[in-house]
């Protein structure tokens, strides 16, 4: 047995373990095992005063390796890893057994669930009897990123990058930059001008000579690992000359977003009924100083709709965050066009929470606009009106506020269309190696502390391609990708995992079925040797080629067969 | 291009001599007409477009404090005039802070950008500077944390000063964080204990921002470091001191609810974790009688007559990240805060349902206990105490309110939702009532919460209450259920106050010492909305989260990241941003000039 | 069947004085606060809803203005400053206008100059016929008696006269009242019975005003003065019109004073002359929340009022002075005033003196009716999940 004197800590997380586990007794179950030397509980194993007990222990106790029973390893592997290391042992010669998401957070009967930490707590000691010290090494850092997507979100990411001296290879499918910030004419809430925004970017960008703008080009393919990135570009004019290859550091995904087809609707009449317009649509009128029906009136009525596909069970569940004030901008819009123009606003709850926002709110009913709310999951129903009304057609919808079902004149409706993931999301995300939730947005590593990087290294998302946004979160976001991948280029070298899976060469048949199995092309092939062999920097260490190997030649460091049988022994108690 | 330029006001403009403006702008190349039309003119778009058909107008510029209220009106004047009705430009002196007395200069180059069709960020751009490598970050919240970590990982030099005696800020308060329910000190402490171990960060605790002199890129600031008369270095934190210590007060950290002794560590997982000794409040250093603690501490690190002092720092950046305070609830009377002793703030049930609050976590109601030393009852939360049966959640308590604060404090409503889930996990028999005005779910995984806690049988009243008041010993909420329509009025054991946000005390000091202006409602400006969230009118100066306006942890996070590029973008590059008001008009009018070719066409 | 929603009818009730209704966000708080409004009618937040979405047959039918006696204390709290107290004021003013069939009402209130016109030609012609009469028929010097300058047979014909048309007016005005409200107020039809079985609550409201009372949620337990106040122009009010049509012939006699008659006239002027004053300076001063804006019409009732007392006091006096000269040209400067105020009545703020009574009335008919209901009763616990 490689390790025979282990730390065993087990932490209370507040309550969150302990309201359910007995931490103590599996403290005592633990620390009856021959080769643990100690074994200890606490409220925060994680804080500063746990983490000090464990290196404390380590010298004291001259530990070999540690157990911690506390949360996903997903949570805080890194930090007790941190731990060991200094106090200077090997960062792998610790385990930890997840009593709570596993356990806690999932179990109702407090005494099967301290059997079961126990249990847990039992196969991570196993296992960590079993573990070895393992060296990271670290690669280069190619100082180039690849931005894919040119909006405001791509663009800021870019500058920044730029700016501080760095190439940047910003990559857009259409023929211009801008995104979809181009289709708006002025911003909520200040009504300050989109197109000044969005030519000051674009100008700045084409200015600067750190940046490569690929205009109607994609990115095909992407292969490496973080910092030594290659990625296939497919350029469309007018740079189609250049190499199609070009060699990035980080990638920043900030592809956007696509506003939610109307028609999907069916008894909101968009497509049917001409005069039913999406916001989209409106923008179009605005610029061109031309608000009128199809058939050229000016309108007397215009109602504007909110929440289009979003909040909705049979669309999006979720708020698309921006339609509420680009809404209420509407209505100071036609007010300020037409000044004769009624226009009622029909809502949910009016989502004003942004800075300026409510006093845009405010400002919006002083207007006398007709505010009407309606439930949610309820469908306002649009239909033509009679000859003998003065209007187009009429909103018929149950009023919450009033509790009446009410009839809405309008000769114009703007459904304020929600946002949804692009079409091609999928496609992106399995270029570039990251998840995507339900909805399709793109995942980030920690929704709250790490809302811009990806479970995949060197991968940062940003803007509307997260989640729906305004523009100064977009901005926001996008300088917060720029900030990290800054951090990690100006360290010129990063430090690849130790958990990686290699080829006994001795004992590789040259078969190749690995080759194709691995889901991060991480596995080349040898031919004059006929050995397979795995890029390290590039193995996740999923272990599909272990699994696989007939001739069982492929070894997963941190996962050998011992270990994960130990580990299987203990959980079986 | 035959130019026009237009003068409208939605609000007067304190003392901005727009005459002089107008004046200036007659002169300017192209500009064939130039027109006053006051605050809020009633236009009409037949008359307008047969003036500018007159004058042959093919580019409007709309100048004033928002001119974007009118661009729809003149857009389709240029359109019924068979004029480019993309041909509207905006001067917009509001979003670029150009609407006071002393800003005449700003408000002249706004216009001439616009007569030119150049964005005026394109064309303010202020003279590089060199910059020093080392930053300073003022206060040690998330938003502080997460901005000292991105610029120290990156390798560079941080000062990181705090106020308190530990960094966590507002969010090591926490329980739980909305929507995804994982605890606030869970994903908080790894980070506050990088910060502690972080060769790169310069952590300052107890201490406060005196004096900023010098220029942008080299900024000389003075910091008060107090006293904390414990070695921070030798203490371990075993708390013999605190057992000793006669004082017993407030605790700030549990919002008040439970005590502390004069001699103290915030919280167990505070960074520094060694005790402080709070000096107002130190019979010792008030009186130079007692000092126990100073003979009982076993490493003998106490040191009761050690003085603040004085430490001046060089930093070519600075991080504005002071965060926020709660309004006083007791300042909206109908609620009864203070009077009733189950009313209670949401920062107060926060630490009771914290695993480490005065309960472990336990939600339990006030009782009346005797206190010995003072000699009389008082309402304390005691383990043994009753658990509420009932509990009411009102949000916008002080928010949207022309009484209080006019904005929307952005997180309260999240986080009410977030309570009556505790409250349901909790005690599962408990009913919890939320009274909302509009429930603002916006962000990633809201709404899908919202929906989730009503499954969970939290009653959600579309009508803010109006009143609490008590009868034979129970709290009334009374209010109106707009959606049922009906007044309702009941008994409830406890009431939750969604207090609104305000920012934190010393802003006003801060912003005069660094020349960061704040908005009508007292948080820090930042120099453009949506271009620029993040920057301010001073040079290397940004804000980052709650500072700018209220936000959730999750954009706090964001825009502390994305100044942390600002500062590693200047560091690395060796350039820095002077201010943005040294600017001359001369200057911009020669880049506008020189950008003028551009074309902005959208596709 | 859905209700159209108007959003031209905010403008129309903003000429009655609504001025800020627009803000409103719909906290509830103001029905929350007020003393009146209850779990059957819920106010002031509904019917500024219906305005706000311009339901005019909503806002035609509702009792809710007539219930509220504007304390102000919703306009107080109100956190958008919507003005909930100002808007159900003029909500009645709005709401006088609608009873009325003439559009007499409506003209008044959209414009003071009309008003204004109206009431100087009737006093002008008052003047004018009168003096004539006197001048012609009677003596300047003689005040009372036979060859009175004015005698009291003349003034009590035409008091009668007018008596008859306004009670005419206000009858129809109060049948179209009765059938905006009762129309839909009740799902069942009301039994006669009931209306019967309430009628007591018309002088217990006109003579007690008692809702007014409660109507002080800031000072509870000192005497309410602006109820007071009011009480004290009702009631003085009422018995000046008593003495007036009945007692008018005793009424003038003199020099010497009939305590039978004039005790009960000095204490309604001096009701009156307080209760005005004390509304007038409230006014002018805006020191009360519910005085911060006047409508002309306000001010055009409480000038008249005021008017009519003082020169009926001084009238009075000259006359038991033993100045019948300078009494008689008070007395014909009083008249002045009188007929105009009378003629407007019906048109006028004063309506209300009529109106709020019967809305109590009515009230409590629709609460009943709503107890003998068969329909399941809301359940007074509040314990309904949300969908």
């Amino acid at each position: 047995m490689p390790n025979s004197r282990i730390g065993v800590y087990i932490c209370n997380c507040g309550t969150n373990i302990a309201k359910l586990v007995d931490c103590e007794a599996v403290a005592r179950f633990a620390s009856e095992h021959p080769t643990v030397a100690i074994t200890k509980t606490y409220k925060y194993m994680c804080s500063n005063p746990g983490q000090e007990m464990i290196a404390q222990d380590i010298h004291e106790q001259a530990l070999d390796s540690v157990v911690v029973s506390a949360c996903s390893p997903r949570m805080h592997e890194r930090t007790f890893r941190r731990v060991l290391q200094t106090a200077g042992l090997n960062p792998y010669m610790c385990d930890m057994a997840n009593i709570r998401e596993h356990c806690s957070w999932v179990h109702k009967d407090a005494a099967a669930a301290t059997e079961k930490a126990k249990a847990l707590t039992k196969a991570a000691i196993l296992r960590v009897e079993r573990h070895e010290a393992l060296d990271r090494f670290s690669v280069d850092m190619c100082p180039s990123t690849l931005v894919i997507g040119g909006g405001i979100a791509g663009m800021t990411a870019a500058l920044e990058l730029a700016e501080a001296g760095y190439p940047v290879h910003l990559v857009e499918k259409k023929d211009h930059l801008g995104g979809n910030l181009t289709r708006t004419d002025l911003t909520a809430p200040y009504l300050d001008s989109a197109r000044d925004l969005i030519t000051e970017r674009i100008t700045r960008v084409q200015e600067n000579r750190n940046i490569e703008v690929l205009l109607n080009s994609q990115v095909k393919t992407l292969e490496g690992f973080i910092g030594n990135f290659t990625a296939g570009i497919e350029r469309g004019s007018p740079q189609a000359d250049g190499k199609n290859q070009i060699q990035v550091g980080n990638v920043v995904v900030s592809t956007g977003y696509k506003e939610f087809d109307a028609a999907r609707i069916s008894h909101y009449g968009y497509g049917k009924l001409p005069n039913v317009i999406t916001s989209f649509d409106f923008e179009k009128m605005l610029r061109a100083g031309r608000i009128q029906t199809k058939e050229g009136r000016i309108p007397q009525y215009v109602a504007i709709l909110h929440c289009v596909g979003s909040r909705s069970q049979e669309f999006h569940g979720y708020c698309s965050r921006v339609c509420c004030m680009t809404a209420l901008k509407y209505v100071h819009e036609i007010k300020s066009a037409i000044p004769k123009c009624y226009v009622s606003d029909l809502y949910i709850d009016m989502h004003a929470f942004g800075k300026g926002h409510e006093d845009f709110y405010r400002k919006t009913s002083e207007v006398k606009t007709v505010f009407l709310m309606y439930g949610k999951n309820e469908h306002p129903v649009i239909r033509k009106a009679d000859p003998k009304d003065d209007c187009e057609m009429i909103i018929e919808v149950n009023e919450k506020l009033s509790g009446e079902r009410i009839e809405i004149p309008a000769d114009m409706v703007i459904l304020m269309v929600g946002m949804e993931s692009r079409e091609d999301a999928a496609q992106v995300a399995r270029l570039v190696n990251i998840s995507q939730d339900k909805d399709g947005w793109f995942i980030e590593s920690h929704p709250k502390l790490d809302p811009v990087a990806t479970t995949t290294d060197g991968i940062y998302i940003a803007g509307t391609c997260v989640a729906p946004k305004d523009i100064p979160d977009t901005v926001a976001q996008a300088r917060a990708a720029a900030a990290r991948i800054l951090g990690k280029i100006s360290r010129g070298k990063i430090e690849v995992d130790a958990v990686f899976a290699e080829v006994d060469e001795t004992r590789c048949s040259g078969c190749r079925m690995c080759n194709e199995l691995c889901p991060y092309s991480a596995i080349e092939f040898d031919e004059e040797k006929r050995r397979s062999r795995i890029i390290s920097a590039v193995c996740k260490a999923c272990g599909c080629c272990v699994a696989s190997c007939p001739s069982g030649a492929i070894k997963g460091r941190h996962f050998t067969d011992q270990q994960i049988f130990a580990q299987i022994e203990g959980v079986l108690l | 291009m035959r130019t026009g330029v237009y003068f409208c006001q939605v609000e007067q403009m304190d003392g901005l001599n727009l005459d002089a403006v107008a004046k200036y702008a007659s002169n300017l190349p192209e500009v064939e007409t130039v027109e006053t039309l006051g605050v809020q003119p009633r236009l009409d778009p037949q008359l307008l477009a047969e003036s500018l058909k007159r004058g042959r107008i093919e580019r409007v510029v709309i100048a004033g404090d928002q001119p974007g209220y009118f661009k729809p009106i003149f857009t389709r004047s240029m359109a019924l005039a068979g004029q480019d009705p993309t041909e509207v430009r905006l001067a917009s002196f509001r979003s670029r802070g150009a609407t006071f007395q002393y800003s005449l200069e700003r408000a002249k180059a706004i216009v001439a950008c616009a007569t030119m069709a150049v964005p005026y960020a394109l064309a303010a751009i202020p003279a590089e500077t060199p910059v020093h490598p080392s930053t300073l970050i003022i206060g040690g919240g998330v938003a502080g944390i997460q901005a000292s970590l991105e610029i120290a990982d990156a390798g560079r030099q941080v000062y990181l000063v705090e106020r308190s005696g530990t960094i966590g800020g507002h969010m090591a308060m926490f329980d739980k964080t909305f929507p995804t329910l994982d605890c606030a000190a869970c994903i908080l402490t790894p980070k506050m204990v990088a910060v502690g171990q972080h060769d790169m960060i310069n952590l300052i605790t107890n201490c406060e921002v005196t004096e900023v002199s010098g220029a942008p890129g080299a900024y000389r600031v003075k910091i008060l470091k107090r006293a904390r008369r414990v070695d921070a270095k030798a203490c371990v934190a075993c708390g013999i001191c605190s057992d000793v210590c006669p004082v017993s007060v407030p605790s700030d950290f549990d919002a008040n609810i439970t005590t502390r002794k004069a001699i103290y560590v915030p919280f167990p997982q505070a960074v520094p974790n060694a005790y402080l000794v709070d000096a107002l409040n130190c019979t010792y250093v008030q009186t130079k009688k007692c000092g126990a603690c100073a003979k009982k501490c076993p490493k003998e690190c106490i040191n009761l007559e050690e003085q603040d002092e004085t430490m001046e720092v060089e930093v070519g950046n600075i991080i504005v990240a002071t965060g926020y305070d709660v309004l006083d609830a007791g300042k909206v009377e109908r609620y009864g805060y203070g009077k009733h002793p189950n009313v209670l703030t949401a920062l107060e049930f926060e630490r009771l349902t914290n695993a480490s609050g005065p309960t472990g976590g336990k939600i339990v109601m006030k009782t009346r206990q005797f206190n010995k030393r003072l000699k009389k009852d008082e309402w304390t939360f005691d383990v043994s105490g009753p658990p509420p049966q009932s509990v009411a959640i009102i949000h916008c308590v002080g928010s949207r309110d022309a009484s209080y604060n006019p904005y929307c404090s952005r997180v309260c409503c999240m986080y009410s939702l977030k309570f009556a889930h505790l409250v349901k996990e909790k005690l599962h028999d408990a009913a919890c009532y939320e009274f909302y005005i509009d429930m603002r779910a916006f962000g990633k995984g809201y709404e899908e919460f919202a929906e989730r806690i009503k499954q969970e049988g939290a009653f959600v009243v579309r009508g803010r209450s109006a009143t609490v008041t008590e009868t034979d010993g129970r709290l009334v909420v009374k209010g109106e259920d707009i959606v049922n329509d009906r007044l309702v009025e009941f008994p409830v054991d406890m009431v939750l106050l969604a207090v609104g946000l305000i920012p934190a005390p010393g802003t006003e000091d801060l912003s005069r010492m660094l020349g960061v202006t704040r908005g009508p409602d007292g948080w820090f400006s930042e120099l453009d909305y949506n271009g620029n969230p993040t920057d301010t009118e001073r040079g290397c100066i940004y804000v980052a989260g709650m500072c700018q306006a209220p936000k959730d942890i999750p954009d706090t996070v964001a825009q502390a990241s994305a100044v942390a590029a600002g500062v590693l973008r200047s560091i690395s590059s060796g350039k820095g941003i002077g201010h943005w008001d040294t600017l001359s008009l001369s200057e911009i009018e020669a880049r506008a000039k020189s950008l003028a070719r551009v074309s902005d066409k959208p596709a | 069947m859905a209700i159209r929603v108007n959003p031209k009818l905010i403008d129309e009730l903003e000429r009655f004085g609504s001025e800020d209704v627009q803000n409103c966000y719909h906290c509830g708080n103001c029905s929350a606060v007020c003393p009146h409004a209850d779990d059957m009618f819920v106010f002031p937040r509904k019917p500024m809803r219906f305005l706000q979405m311009g339901l005019e047959k909503k806002l035609e039918r509702s009792l809710t203005p007539w219930l509220c006696y504007y304390c102000g204390q919703c306009s107080v709290q109100c956190p958008r400053e919507a003005e909930p107290g100002e808007t159900m004021m003029s909500m009645r003013r709005w709401l006088i206008s609608r009873y009325d069939f003439t559009g007499i009402a409506k003209l008044f209130y959209m414009s003071w100059k009309g008003e204004l016109a109206f009431v100087v030609i009737i006093a002008l012609l008052t003047g004018v016929g009168l003096s004539a009469y006197g001048l012609s028929k009677g003596d300047i010097g003689i005040y009372d008696g036979p060859g009175a300058f004015l005698p009291s047979s003349l003034i009590h014909t035409i008091d009668l006269v007018l008596m008859a048309v306004l009670t005419f007016l206000l009858a129809v005005n109060v049948m179209r009242m009765w059938r905006f409200i009762m129309e839909d107020a009740a799902k069942a039809p009301i039994p006669f019975g009931l209306y019967l079985k309430k009628l007591y609550l018309l002088p217990v409201h006109f003579f007690s005003q008692k809702r007014y009372a409660k109507c002080d949620p800031e000072n509870k337990n000192r005497v309410h003065i602006p109820w007071i106040t009011h009480l004290g122009i009702v009631l003085g009010y009422f018995t000046m019109l008593v003495l007036i049509v009945l007692f008018l012939d005793r009424l003038q006699a003199g020099p010497e004073i009939q305590w039978s008659v004039h005790l009960f006239g000095y204490l309604a002027s001096i009701g009156l002359l307080i209760g005005t004053v004390y509304v007038l300076y409230g006014r002018l001063k805006k020191s009360q929340v519910q005085h911060r804006r006047s409508h002309s019409t306000d001010w055009m009732f409480l000038w008249l009022l005021f008017y009519m007392v003082v020169t009926g006091i001084i009238q009075h006096l000259l006359h038991r002075a033993g100045f019948p000269e300078a009494a008689n040209i008070a007395y014909v400067a009083h008249l002045m005033g009188v007929f105009p105020w009378l003629l407007r009545m019906p048109f006028s703020k004063w309506a209300h003196m009529i109106y709020r009574p019967i809305a109590m009335y009515f009230a409590g008919i629709i609460r009943e009716s709503a107890a003998l209901d068969k329909a399941p009763q809301r359940s007074t616990q509040y314990l309904q999940p949300a969908a």
